[in-house]
Parts: C-alpha cells; structure tokens; sequence
C-alpha cells in the first residue's frame, strides 16, 4: 500500500518508538540523499529519497540555525523503520541503535548504580 | 463491589489531592484580608480544572500520548522549547514550594528549624518515587489527604455568622482598606493555585502511567467531576477559616502556623493533629507530582523513555532529570528563601502559564488524527473557548497587577 507522508507534518518531531515500545528519541531532523545545491537540476533528475532520522545535536541546530558536521549526526536508517502512524516504530530494539548512546551511558553510569535501580517499583 | 470500591477511591484520592501548599497559603491569605469575597474565584477555577484535566485526561486515554509530547509535535521544536523552559521553571518553584511546605509541616510537630527538614523531605519524595508503585503513591497521599476535612469541621465548630458569610461569597465586593487591584490581583493568585499547570502533566502522565483506555474514561471523568468540586470546598473551607478567626483581629498570614491557628482554636489538639497529617500528605504528594511532571516534561519533549511503571534503569534520563531538579529545589531553599514566598509567587507564575499548557490541549483534542471519533464535543469546546479567554486574561493581567500592587502587600 503506498502512502503519502508530509515530512514535516508526519515525521519530524514525532515519537520513535522501538521493536518493544519503548521511547527512543523524537524524530528531531532527517536526512536527505544528496541533492546539488546552487546549481539547476537536470530534467529527469532522481527526487531525493529520506536516508535516515537524526536525533541528538542536530536538535540545538534546528532551532538556533546552523548545522552540526555530519561527524556529530546520530542517525536512524530509514531501513529500520517498520512503520510511521502517529508515532514512528522500528523493527530493532534500542540497545542495538547507536542514537540510544546518551540513555545508555546514564543508565550504566549513574541511575543502574544507585541501590534498587535494576528492580521494578513495589 | 469492586467496582464501586475503584470510583470511591479514585473520588476520595482526587478529593485528597486537589489541595496542595498553594492552595493552603493562597486560600488562608486571601480569606485573612477579603473574607469570602472571592470565594467565586475557587469555583471558576475548579470548573476550569475540571473541563482541563478531562480533556488532557481523555487526549491521554485515547491516543495513549502524553501532553508535551504533542506540544512539542504541534508547535514545532522552537515554540515547543520556549513553552517546556517556562513549564519547567514555573513547575520547579512550585516543587520547591512543595518540599518547603512539608519542612514547614514538620517544623509545626518538632519545632525544630525547617531549614534541616529540606535534605529530609527532598530524599523522601526521591525514595518513594525512585521504589513505590504510581498507583500506591497516588492513593496513600491522596487518602491521607482526607485529613483536611478538619478545615471543614472547624468552620461549623467556630459557629460562625452564616449570612455574614454567605452574604460576602454572594455578593462579592472589595472590603474596606483595600484597593481594587489587589483585589484583583488575589483573584488571579486563587485562580493559579486552582488551576496549576503541573496537575495537567500529571494527569495526562498519569493516565499513560496506569494505561487508560477508552473504557476508563467514565471513571476518570467521575473521579475529576466528582472529586476536584469537593477538593474546592475544602478550599473554600480554609479560606472560611480564616474569614472568621483572622480577619477580626487583621492577623495577615506570613507562616503556616496562621493557617491552622483558626482549626486549633476550633478544635484544640486532636484537629491539630489531623491538619497536620493533612497539610503533610498533602504537601508530600503535591512533591511527588510535581517532582514525576519535572521528569515528564523533559523526557517527553526529547522523546526519551519515561514512566513510573519501568524500573529506573529503563528510563534512566528521567530519573537523572528528577534527581536534579530535587537537588536544585534543595539549593534554591538552602538560601533561607521563605517557602511562604515561593508559594504566593509560584501561584501567579502559574496563572501567567497557563494558555501554554491549556491552548496545545484544546488543539489536540478537536484533532480527528489523534483523537478518532473522540474529539471534542459541542458542549466541551464551547466551555474550552469560555475558559481561553478567561485564561488569557488573567494572564495578561497578573505580571501588571503584580507590578502595580507591590505583590499584593
């Protein structure tokens, strides 16, 4: 079935949701394939396609201007995306994203170390 | 039965929870200098409570999303930021309001200096959020709460001149020696710590917490409809108490112990002990809520994982966030700031909010992608819109009149 999506109405600052349900990041830029820029398209050239959602630094860039160096880009492929409703989910859980890093760290470093930080609340 | 047992505890928590330090300051300040006179803004203010938990609570139950993370997805990120940095501030001076008030409630038992209760107070709201279940939490407060129904006993015990009463609350003008822009400028003060912003986090959070569904909604609805009128009276109460007890003698309440003084007068030691157990649950739960809408807001605008249903390890940046608005609420106290202050200003700062919590909210609920067949009906936008241009106003008006009167002194 195809379906018609409004990148900014229907994608960017939506929920992502991984394999389990769990909340991974919002939907905070994409990224494109690359598109020429100051030069006119050719007739017949490939619309670009949405290569991946990027969370992280790309957020502070979107709103104050400016655009971190890809080096900083915390992406989401568009291939791990099982499907986009009124959230975004993906087919993989959030241990194995690269853009759960931050979660992780806190979790590993600060939160799982305190007493009773792994036990389900009583 | 058992049914039955789940809508009268969840009218009696909502009852027990309506009343938190806000609106035992505001109510005990504004009945010491205008009677009753503006006990028609309590029930403005509960009626706008009303029409706004229920909304937020059904956007909740029927789209299973919280309300910042809609802000954020409707206003975009940069509209969505500016609205969570003035959230968060306004919710983080009412946490430090909260565990202020519970070092003051404890300072009433002991009379020992609140100033050692704060780390007290603060590490238990963290215990309990960091290891007790939403639900028992919610209803152990709530319950406890209860105890303010003593505000309620002793304006009977004080016997006081009902019409005088009555006649003040019916027919509301500004008594004598006060200018009619504090007047007003209480009016709004009331009406924020009716209406508060963090409930409205909370009460979305919480119905994603306990994972309402559509079937819910009928008891959500009992226990908001039912239970914040009858929070309201206990309001009303506490205001009435101190229209009777402290406006003779022109007593203007600056500490706690002015607010329960008419209730010990009343009912001597054992209506001292339930105001206290009271002002404690209340106080301590309003803490936890606003304490969990700290953690809520953030994590919902960055999309991290959130709720008190994981284990703490699965939500990890929310209960990093949490720990430190705890420990910066601890901070902002340990200067010797008066709990009292915080509270009267964090009131207005609520009031001055409010459209950036209550206008996402209204949008949500009339949008048929989240919200189905369930969007708003006639009856609940038209109240909506009543209720926006009541908020704005008294949005409008509070930075001004807080200029203008001197903070109401």
């Amino acid at each position: 079935m195809r379906r018609v999506f409004d990148a900014q109405l229907h994608l960017l600052d939506r929920q992502v949701l991984d394999a389990d349900g769990v909340p991974i990041t919002a939907v905070d830029d994409l990224e494109l394939s690359d598109v020429p820029t100051d030069t006119d398209l050719p007739r017949g050239a490939k619309a670009p396609v949405i290569e991946s959602l990027l969370s992280g630094p790309v957020l502070g860039t979107r709103i104050f201007g400016g655009r971190p160096p890809a080096s900083r880009w915390h992406r989401i492929p568009w291939s791990s995306i099982a499907d986009v409703g009124i959230v975004v989910s993906l087919t993989a859980k959030g241990d194995e994203l690269e853009v759960t890093w931050p979660e992780r760290w806190v979790r590993d470093h600060i939160i799982a170390r305190i007493p009773g930080g792994r036990h389900d609340p009583e | 039965v058992k049914r039955i047992f789940a809508v009268a505890l969840g009218v009696l928590t909502a009852i027990g929870g309506f009343v938190d330090i806000g609106d035992l300051v505001t109510n005990a300040v504004v009945g010491s200098r205008f009677g009753m006179s503006l006990a028609w803004v309590v029930v403005v203010g509960v009626i706008g409570i009303c029409v706004f938990a229920n909304m937020s609570g059904r956007v909740a139950a029927v789209s299973g999303r919280a309300t910042f993370e809609i802000i954020r997805e409707r206003l975009g990120p940069r509209a969505g930021l500016a609205n969570l940095g003035a959230g968060f501030f306004i919710n983080l001076m009412t946490m430090t309001a909260e565990i202020g008030g519970i070092a003051l409630a404890l300072q009433l038992i002991t009379g020992i200096e609140p100033l050692l209760f704060v780390p007290l107070a603060a590490f238990g709201v963290w215990i309990v959020i960091w290891r007790v279940k939403f639900s028992q939490l919610e209803n152990a407060t709530g319950l406890l709460g209860l105890s303010l129904i003593v505000f309620a006993v002793a304006v009977f015990l004080l016997g006081p001149d009902w019409g005088a009463l009555g006649h003040q609350a019916l027919a509301p003008s500004v008594p004598s020696g006060e200018q009619p822009a504090t007047y007003w400028y209480y009016a709004i003060a009331l009406f924020g710590a009716a209406m508060t912003p963090y409930e409205v986090f909370f009460f979305s959070s919480g119905a994603v917490e306990e994972g309402w569904k559509r079937a819910d909604l009928g008891q959500a609805r009992a226990n908001v409809l039912v239970g914040f009128p009858l929070g309201g009276l206990l309001s009303l109460a506490i205001a009435a108490c101190a229209a009777i007890v402290l406006l003779p003698q022109a007593i203007a309440v600056t500490s706690l112990s002015q607010v329960v003084l008419p209730v010990v007068q009343a009912g001597g030691t054992i209506a001292f002990c339930f105001v206290v157990v009271g002002i404690l649950a209340a106080t301590f739960g309003a803490a936890l809520e606003t304490t969990l809408s700290s953690g809520y807001t953030i994590a919902q605008y960055f999309g991290w994982s959130w709720g008190k249903f994981r284990p703490p390890a699965k939500a990890a940046r929310f209960h990093l966030v949490m720990i430190a608005g705890l420990i910066a609420a601890m901070a902002i106290l340990a200067t010797g700031v008066d709990p009292i202050l915080i509270t009267e200003y964090s009131v207005v700062f609520s009031a001055v909010a409010l459209p950036l919590t209550y206008i996402p909210i209204l949008i949500i609920a009339n949008d048929s992608e989240y919200m189905g067949a369930d969007v708003n009906g006639r009856l609940a936008n038209a109240l909506g819109l009543v209720y926006l241009v009541v908020i704005l106003i008294a949005s409008i008006a509070a930075i001004p009149l807080m200029i203008v009167t001197g903070a109401g002194a």
